[in-house]
């Protein structure tokens, strides 16, 4: 989006696509993190934040909450949760981060865990489809009014996959702004948001308290939800 | 209105503008589905809505039915019990009948088509024995868990798989190592159909008591075909033990026969005998069209049961969260999807555990409620006919243009 133009409302989908192979004890987890595709790796640490349904989870990736939830492991799923995928310049880089941790995990254990049959780590990939919509927005106050109406993939489009096309460099959201000029405070504090801990739930919530903070005539994020 | 237009009603404008955006990028595909029979069970009810959007939305797709001799329901049910890690007595001899019928169907049927979707096994050797260049590609589609088949099963249905060129599976843990993309696309209901549809008190309650059921006292219901994986005696059970704390409470097992499912009446007879002469469980086996009788008895039910020990998805679920009725089911396959302990319902392991659950929500109305509305809202946005549509057309389109790159439409 260059300077001029309007927001255009993106939205996504995945098409999924099985591995037939699942991890049981960290071996397993270290194989996989070690072979699997770099499709593997980016579904269950960045597209899996698409798949919580009901904000159950502690931690913003599979990997974190296999080892808490299905695994026992709470060490390794505390460790595996502070891992920010956007912060590696390539999946190698975060391949080799993931699988240092697991190796020294599995070098500190007496006794190998093993989960209950049934709760496996079923590895998946995906493949992104983006949806360009028939939104679009010419103004910031117009696009703060309609994003609390956003889909949550749109959200995940504009922020993880923004992030994730520009290098981690920016959002979609703050790009547009800037290339408009004139609303830095705006662009640095969405810049700043901590995109990968938040769900996108919440992360719609942020971008929405944001738009209100620095734009008044944009609604606040109790008045966008009721 | 058009079919597209009422169910934007349903699912909004974007859902449907997505699929608009994909089938422009698929226009004049032909497209054809197989599976084994026209009415009764899941598949014959999910090609009964797809066929006709697929057509609205510019493609041009057909239905054909293989069939076969009496003795190939046999088979074929032995191989489903058999993907499902039950096991069968097969011989060679029933092998090479499965063999034959699927090349009488190969010469019988019109295949020619860009795309043939091959639903389970009974129809999974059509692309070897189909003329050449009958189909540009053939996809399989495999609706129940094959995580764990029997061993003689899966070597002679793995012997199809080669012709193929992608898989679709409902969930990741039922995928099989398999040299083509296995594709994970769960299935759906279809929220305009005569089961799903709201449905006027006074016709539910007329349907209540034309079957016999006390529309003032609480209904737990579970519907589903009468096969043993189902676990109708373990329904039974569940409710005897809830029993004696809620003396008011009915039972309705309410199943019907598809025609490819020849243990339908043995599972019946050992259901009525457990059932014995409780006027409080009502075992009722309906016509395959029954449909506008099981959308009252699931807007009736207090809890709907899906206690199945094997579940390829479990469409019966997705229903009755659709009509905000929580469900208690067992922890196995699709289920596991749809049910998330606290939001939509309970998993459970055992019939003890399904009466454990019964309890709770009889004691608990204002949970109940909740998940009702949370279940509802969930097959809203994740089980609805549009979303596996799509899914499928992106799959269409995926195999069009392979590679791992986001796709823009």
């Amino acid at each position: 989006m260059t300077e001029g133009q309007p927001f255009v409302l993106y939205d996504c989908g995945l098409a999924r696509q099985g591995c037939a192979a699942s991890c049981s004890t960290l071996d397993d987890l270290l194989h996989a993190v070690k072979t699997a595709s770099d499709s593997v790796i980016e579904h269950h640490l960045m597209r899996c934040v698409l798949e919580d349904h009901f904000e159950l989870h502690e931690f913003p990736n599979d990997l974190a909450r296999w080892c808490w939830d299905s695994l026992g492991d709470h060490a390794l799923g505390e460790q595996l949760g502070l891992v920010d995928p956007y912060r590696h310049a390539s999946i190698a880089s975060l391949r080799e981060a993931l699988a240092t941790m697991i190796s020294q995990r599995i070098d500190q254990q007496d006794v190998q865990l093993v989960c209950r049959p049934g709760l496996e780590l079923q590895l998946m990939q995906s493949r992104l489809i983006a949806y360009r919509t028939d939104e679009e927005f010419t103004t910031p106050v117009a696009l703060a009014e309609a994003l609390p109406q956003f889909t949550l993939p749109s959200i995940f489009f504009h922020v993880h996959e923004a992030r994730r096309r520009s290098g981690n460099r920016t959002d979609d959201f703050s790009q547009w702004l800037a290339d408009r000029a004139g609303e830095p405070e705006i662009v640095a504090a969405i810049r700043a948001i901590d995109f990968y801990f938040l769900n996108l739930i919440q992360l719609r919530e942020e971008l929405q308290r944001i738009f209100h903070q620095f734009m008044p005539d944009a609604p606040s994020v109790a008045g966008a939800a009721a | 209105m058009t079919l597209l237009e009422r169910y934007e009603e349903v699912v909004g404008h974007q859902a449907v503008l997505h699929l608009r955006q994909l089938a422009d990028r698929l226009q004049g595909k032909r497209v054809v589905h197989v599976n084994s029979t026209r009415t009764g069970g899941g598949v014959a009810e999910i090609l009964g809505w797809m066929i006709p959007l697929l057509n609205e939305l510019g493609l041009q797709a057909r239905w054909e039915v293989i069939s076969g001799p009496p003795d190939f329901s046999r088979i074929t049910k032995a191989f489903h019990n058999g993907i499902q890690g039950m096991p069968v007595t097969i011989t060679p001899a029933d092998l090479a009948l499965h063999r034959d019928v699927c090349r009488d169907n190969a010469r019988r049927l019109d295949l020619s088509a860009d795309v043939v979707f091959v639903h389970d096994p009974q129809p999974i050797y059509l692309p070897e024995y189909a003329p050449a260049d009958t189909a540009a590609r053939w996809v399989w589609r495999c609706h129940i868990d094959a995580s764990h088949p029997d061993p003689t099963i899966w070597q002679h249905l793995e012997g199809a798989l080669p012709r193929y060129d992608a898989t679709i599976f409902s969930m990741a843990a039922f995928a099989r190592q398999l040299v083509k993309p296995a594709f994970l696309i769960a299935p759906s209901i279809d929220p305009l159909s005569e089961k799903n549809r709201p449905l006027a008190d006074a016709d539910r309650l007329a349907t209540l008591e034309r079957l016999g059921i006390d529309p003032g006292r609480p209904l737990v219901l579970q519907v589903s075909r009468f096969d043993r994986f189902k676990d109708p005696l373990g329904v039974i059970e569940a409710f005897r033990l809830v029993k004696p704390y809620y003396p008011d409470l009915q039972l309705a097992l309410v199943g019907g026969s598809a025609d490819d499912d020849p243990e339908g009446p043995e599972v019946y007879a050992d259901v009525m005998r457990a059932a014995g002469n409780d006027p409080d469980i009502k075992v009722l086996m309906l016509p395959p069209d029954s449909h506008r009788d099981i959308n009252a008895l699931q807007r009736s039910a207090v809890i709907v049961l899906q206690k199945s020990i094997r579940e390829g998805f479990g469409l019966t679920v997705a229903e009755a969260l659709w009509k905000g009725v929580p469900v208690i089911g067992g922890a196995t396959g699709g289920i596991t999807l749809q049910v998330h302990d606290y939001q939509t319902g309970f998993l459970v392991y055992s019939p003890a555990g399904a009466a454990y659950r019964i309890r709770y929500l009889l004691r608990y109305a204002d949970k109940r409620e909740r998940m009702g509305r949370a279940g509802h809202a969930f097959i809203h946005d994740h089980f609805l006919l549009i979303r596996q549509l799509r899914e499928d057309l992106q799959m269409l389109l995926c195999l069009d243009r392979p590679g791992s790159e986001t796709l823009v439409v």
